[in-house]
């Protein structure tokens, strides 16, 4: 699905296990490996890396390493554009502060500026831990599609137990000319009905693409939007969620009135795989 | 200190009840008859206040509500809690994020059909002013104004209640005038809540700048800085206090709060209350059931007491005036569904959806009637414009959902190429635009 993985590597605490993540999503894609850094070239630190790597059993023939200097968001998705990178991987912290969460970290900037299908790791470990559960956000986004090819892929790929598809039932305006109008009964009929329509769309979404063999739960949640999605991500303990990205790249007006997906990056319940093309 | 005596609240607690008892039985037998429960509740006012009971029997109808005394003063305050209430709820729908998400679509079809219809309705009243009942000509502006602001806005629950029903309400159609009318609503409420200032009755120790820039600001920090300080505190009242006690209480004392600033500063308590409703609505942490248990609470309580007692104040036979109605229906019908429909039409969409969206945001319901007796008190229109303004809201609310079923199945037979024809258009106004300023030099 993806030929060509960037990995966008810092040297942190967790950079070792971002490798092993780095290696295991190359295996289940089959693409090749390209990891970028940003920052200094310096003898000890490409040694560093070169230790890293060989901990991490990574080819250093077969992967290509870049080293820039700059800004890192910024430098980081030229790269991608450059060099034709299918999928992104970073490592990110869960949770923003207030002023990060304005001001935007380099993992945040990444997302909300993304040139190409971005994944987020949010606890890598150096042992890999399988994954059991996978959420879909279907709804009607640019990538939908993409998404669900992903999910169906990385389901069979990753022996995955279950995936959720999930929809979000709105009632922009209807509470008000709902509570005052219906009986209970017809309360009742209205919210089963507009379920049974979120289902078919589910259905819909889920036609041509290759769920054979994989445990569907098609789900219908109300609230928020990208909120109740987050929410539902922790209370089934997802290992993935699975988002299309945006029509357009986020500014500061989408973290004020926030997009759905502004609650999600704020919040990042598992690794977040956010699909372009 | 003064108080209500033993008679006084038997009688407030005996109008309380006939009008809950007549709301309901009239909005059920709307119901029935597939119309919104505000066209029964207002028939009930109707039916209770002088224009029916009234002139049958003076005697009876001033008995059960007396024109003046302590139980009529204690009914006022009823009914301006009730009001305050309404807004509160009408702002909890307004969803920021999906406005925002509509992007520039909405944009087109909420401007066309906030600019189009307030020019319109602006127009037709400043230069006949006499025609529409405005005897004062120092007030001749704002008069103009309101009647204005009062042919823009849109009833939001109705648009959406209406979309069910015709199975568009999550279609892209649907979306976009859900998303239009939340804009119309922002904006017209500002808009009034500067004319009420500009009337200058309500606040006596400030400037119409000061009010005006207090009003913006006010609204500014609740949508930004508020919100966000409601986004932190929720979660602990959420969690710390009984549910959903603490933030039923919670929630109302705050939007009274607001409400007391906004009435304070000069304009109408009801834009507090608005804001106040759209900064809490927009928070992930007020739960779909919390909101419905707030809208249970308000629209089955407060809403026919307000309803109901629009009857009561006016009387509807007396003050009907034929061709004025007519005029302020043909200026609402005109400017929405020209501005609406022209709006859409510009955002992409076909001649029958454009014609059914201006169909849709046609609808003024309960907002109309809300905005038009908070004008009859401040005594910026006269009980012949207020009697004509409810009818339009109510023909309008009415025939809403037959007209965009009508206009969308005109959608089959809709053959022209209308990309083509905006694509067209647009180049035209661009060039005319962009040649104008040359021609000039």
């Amino acid at each position: 699905m993806y030929k060509k993985i960037g990995l966008a590597l810092a040297f942190s605490p967790t950079c070792k296990a971002i490798l092993s993540e780095a290696k295991r999503y190359k295996h289940l894609f089959q693409a090749s490996l390209t990891l970028i850094h940003i920052g200094e070239k310096t003898e000890e630190n490409e040694n560093y890396l070169r230790l890293l790597m060989q901990d991490s059993q990574l080819d250093p023939e077969t992967t290509e390493i870049i080293w820039e200097e700059g800004k890192p968001a910024k430098k980081i998705l030229s790269i991608c554009k450059r060099e034709k990178i299918d999928l992104l991987l970073a490592g990110a912290l869960k949770q923003e502060n207030l002023y990060n969460y304005y001001v935007g970290s380099v993992a945040r900037r990444i997302l909300r500026k993304a040139v190409c299908s971005v994944m987020m790791l949010v606890e890598p470990a150096e042992e890999i831990k399988p994954i059991h559960e996978i959420v879909i956000d279907a709804e009607d986004q640019p990538y939908v599609q993409q998404a669900m090819q992903a999910g169906a892929y990385l389901g069979k790929a990753a022996s995955v137990h279950l995936i959720h598809v999930v929809r979000e039932l709105k009632l922009y305006g209807l509470a008000m000319s709902i509570t005052s109008e219906t009986s209970e009964f017809e309360k009742s009929e209205v919210r089963k009905s507009m379920v049974n329509e979120e289902l078919k769309k589910v259905e819909e979404k889920l036609k041509g693409h290759d769920f054979d063999r994989l445990k569907v739960n098609a789900k219908i949640i109300a609230g928020k939007s990208g909120f109740e999605l987050m929410q539902f991500s922790k209370r089934v303990g997802a290992d993935l969620l699975i988002v299309s990205a945006p029509e357009k790249k986020f500014d500061l007006f989408d973290r004020v009135f926030r997009h759905d997906l502004e609650y999600i990056f704020a919040d990042l319940p598992c690794n977040l795989l956010v699909v372009k093309a | 200190m003064e108080k209500l005596n033993h008679h006084e609240i038997t009688s407030l607690l005996i109008q309380l009840s006939i009008l809950l008892a007549m709301g309901r039985l009239m909005a059920e037998i709307a119901r029935k008859i597939n119309q919104p429960a505000v066209v029964g509740e207002i028939l009930a006012g109707i039916i209770l206040g002088p224009t029916i009971l009234g002139m049958a029997s003076p005697e009876i109808f001033e008995w059960v509500f007396p024109p003046e005394g302590a139980s009529f003063i204690a009914l006022d305050a009823f009914v301006q809690v009730a009001v305050v209430l309404l807004l509160f709820i009408a702002g909890l729908e307004v969803d920021l994020h999906i406005v925002w998400q509509q992007g520039k679509q909405a944009m087109y079809t909420s401007m066309f059909g906030l600019v189009i219809p307030f020019v319109i309705g602006f127009l037709f009243p400043y230069y006949f002013a006499g025609f529409f009942g405005n005897a004062d000509e120092s007030y001749r502006l704002v008069f103009a104004l309101f009647l204005g602001t009062s042919m823009s806005i849109t009833a939001l629950p109705v648009i959406a209640r209406i979309l069910m029903d015709l199975n568009l309400f999550r279609s892209k159609m649907g979306m976009l005038v859900i998303s239009s009318a939340m804009i119309n609503d922002i904006l017209g409420w500002l808009i009034f809540s500067v004319i009420l200032s500009m009337i200058g009755k309500n606040s006596d120790s400030m400037s119409l700048y000061q009010t005006i820039g207090l009003t913006i600001g006010f609204t500014l920090f609740m949508l930004t800085l508020g919100k966000g300080a409601m986004n932190k505190v929720l979660p602990w009242i959420n969690r710390k206090l009984a549910w959903p006690g603490g933030l039923l209480s919670l929630s109302l004392a705050l939007c009274f709060l607001g409400a007391a600033f906004t009435e304070f500063i000069g304009i109408h308590a009801i834009f507090g209350a608005f804001i106040i409703g759209v900064a809490l609505g927009d928070s992930e942490h007020i739960s779909e059931k919390a909101k419905e248990i707030i809208h249970q609470f308000i629209n089955n309580i407060f809403s026919p007491l307000f309803f109901v007692s629009i009857g009561l104040k006016v009387n509807f036979l007396l003050n009907f005036d034929f061709m004025l109605t007519l005029a302020i229906c043909a200026i609402a019908f005109v400017g929405k569904i020209l501005g609406s429909g022209l709006g859409t039409y510009f955002g992409g969409f076909s001649k029958a959806e454009s014609l059914a969206a201006g169909f849709g945001m046609n609808a003024r319901g309960a907002m109309e009637i809300i905005l038009g007796i908070v004008a009859l008190e401040a005594g910026l229109i006269n009980e012949k414009v207020f009697v004509a303004l409810v009818i339009m809201a109510l023909v309008t609310s009415m025939t809403s959902g037959p007209l965009m079923k009508l206009s969308l199945k005109l959608q089959t037979s809709d053959t022209s190429h209308p990309a083509f024809e905006r694509k067209f258009i647009r180049t035209w106004v661009k060039e005319k635009l962009t040649k104008s300023p040359q021609r000039k030099v």
